[in-house]
């Protein structure tokens, strides 16, 4: 960050070098696809299990069933461990199944769905997913951006300067000045929490959703509690990443929209001056 | 043909009362998209086949974990005159035919097929659907048929035909896989299921298991076994019945 001054003594600080904005954006569209993608191939088997094995008539800690398929709207249950909640008109699709019956999927999906295709287009943006993000970490370790812009500093983890924290975060209060040039304890364990936790914890659960990787890496079924538990930690790990991405971009409209988006556009954000407030 | 009720659904007509999650369906019928597919498809197989290189075993489950039911998925009684043949005759005249690059065309009787050194096995089946069952399979590797017949050496891919119509047209299903997924150790021709013989809905009289691919991969109903050079004069070229109308991903290790 090299504090310019400008002719209005704004101070801009350069906060986003161009590998940061490229894997933003990138990683952005990626996500966006896999989560469509994602959600359709969820939407083909609404139920998690965990453990190896999972397929109806085994217990699934979620669940969506349905009644009545030759409705329009069918009578749907959503169970999530030992809850039942009536869902009719919420979730729950019904499509012939090609042979009289009917099928019921959780969401409505297109009319013309190629269900392999869409498989496809998940393993293809998985790729750019998994090979970007070791790229990306050895660019926070090797540029010192992850010392200085998302580790915590000793002050960071005083109890005075979380309690603050929280305080501000509550009254969804700007950063300004000083304050707002760095990031704060909670942004820093968001984003390393994205970066090194949920976005690897995404990729391997993802592969170990594969009969020839767990062959190469059986110790991967084991990490995760077995194949059935992959695919449900993979799902809500998904949902953990939508929930941070609407926290996200819920925390720019506070913080200002217009500055913050300049700034992981063209990478210069400007300070607000302390007493602007 | 494992995922036959769902993605005849799919293909099937219906009314979408409101499209909740855009997908991006259409855009595969476009030669560029489709070639980027393709292009990732067999980035995919050619990286699993680095990991491979030590032609590692899929996991082999204990009996204990056997799936007390199997989803019995796809195609569960085929259609047609010829099959209800073969099954009134509990396919005693019927024989796996294996033809095209090989050096000794075989057609071999089930009976035959039985008193090969046969291969259990007990693994999981994961369907490209979501869910995963454990089963028990029986069978002769695929790799000692290839033994009996030889193989030419522009031969490249197996080719199974199957005995079930899949499509709303009226077509057979067929998959096919390379000789490297051929000739694994793990690969064989099921006639034998959770120590029993092979129940129609799974396949009988015979069927593929494939353990490094997914359920579709997995052809039932097995009639004979075409060994090839290339795959683009086989259905609408991609490889497979779900390649050729789903858009489904060739390589399926996934």
């Amino acid at each position: 960050m090299q504090p310019e001054q400008d002719p209005v003594k704004r101070q801009i600080d350069y906060r986003h070098p161009l590998p940061v904005r490229v894997w933003h954006w990138a990683n952005a569209a990626v996500l966006a696809v896999l989560l469509m993608t994602g959600l359709l191939i969820f939407d083909i088997h609404p139920h998690l299990y965990w453990g190896d094995e999972g397929h109806a008539g085994v217990p699934a800690f979620l669940s969506l069933s349905g009644t009545h398929l030759d409705r329009d709207v069918p009578q749907t249950e959503l169970q999530v461990g030992n809850h039942r909640w009536d869902v009719t008109g919420i979730l729950g699709s019904v499509i012939d199944d090609g042979f009289g019956g009917k099928y019921l999927l959780a969401a409505p999906a297109p009319a013309d769905w190629q269900f392999g295709a869409t498989r496809g287009w998940h393993f293809a943006f998985a790729w750019i997913l998994g090979l970007s993000l070791p790229l990306y970490g050895l660019y926070l370790l090797g540029s010192g951006r992850l010392k200085k812009m998302l580790l915590p500093t000793r002050g960071d983890l005083e109890l005075r300067s979380i309690a603050n924290e929280f305080w501000q975060h509550l009254r969804l209060k700007r950063a300004r000045g000083e304050s707002a040039r760095r990031y704060n304890l909670l942004q820093k364990v968001s984003y390393l929490s994205v970066i090194f936790v949920l976005i690897p914890t995404l990729v391997l659960s993802g592969l170990t959703m594969s009969n020839a990787i767990t062959a190469a890496f059986p110790d991967l079924i084991a990490l995760f509690g077995g194949r059935q538990s992959a695919r449900s930690v993979h799902f809500l790990a998904a949902m953990l990443l939508v929930l941070f991405v609407l926290v996200h971009v819920f925390q720019v409209f506070v913080a200002g929209f217009f500055n913050l988006m300049r700034s992981m556009i063209t990478g210069r954000f400007v300070v607000d001056r302390e007493d602007s407030a | 043909m494992t995922d036959l009720i769902t993605r005849r659904t799919l293909l099937g007509s219906f009314a979408a009362a409101g499209t909740l999650l855009a997908g991006c369906s259409r855009l595969d019928d476009k030669t560029p998209f489709r070639q980027l597919l393709d292009a990732s498809d067999g980035f995919t197989m050619h990286a699993q086949r680095l990991i491979l290189a030590k032609r590692p075993l899929v996991r082999e489950l204990p009996p204990s974990q056997i799936s007390a039911t199997f989803p019995m998925n796809g195609t569960t009684m085929p259609q047609g005159d010829y099959y209800k043949r073969l099954l009134d005759d509990e396919f005693r005249d019927w024989k796996l035919r294996v033809h095209g690059l090989v050096d000794r065309p075989l057609a071999l009787t089930l009976a035959q097929l039985q008193s090969l050194p046969a291969r259990t096995q007990i693994t999981m089946h994961n369907c490209d659907e979501g869910w995963s069952a454990v089963g028990q399979w029986t069978g002769v590797q695929l790799a000692r048929l290839f033994a009996l017949s030889g193989l030419r050496p522009n031969a490249r891919y197996a080719v199974f035909h199957c005995l079930d119509k899949i499509d709303l047209d009226g077509k057979y299903y067929y998959e096919s896989i390379d000789l490297q997924d051929a000739l694994h150790p793990q690969t064989i021709l099921a006639y034998g299921m959770n120590g029993k013989q092979l129940p129609i809905g799974y396949g009988a009289p015979l069927r593929l298991r494939v353990e490094m691919q997914i359920g579709y991969k997995n052809a039932k109903y097995v009639d004979r076994i075409e060994v090839v050079d290339r795959l683009d004069t086989i259905g609408k070229g991609r490889g497979g019945w779900w390649e050729d109308f789903d858009n489904a991903v060739w390589y399926a290790g996934q």
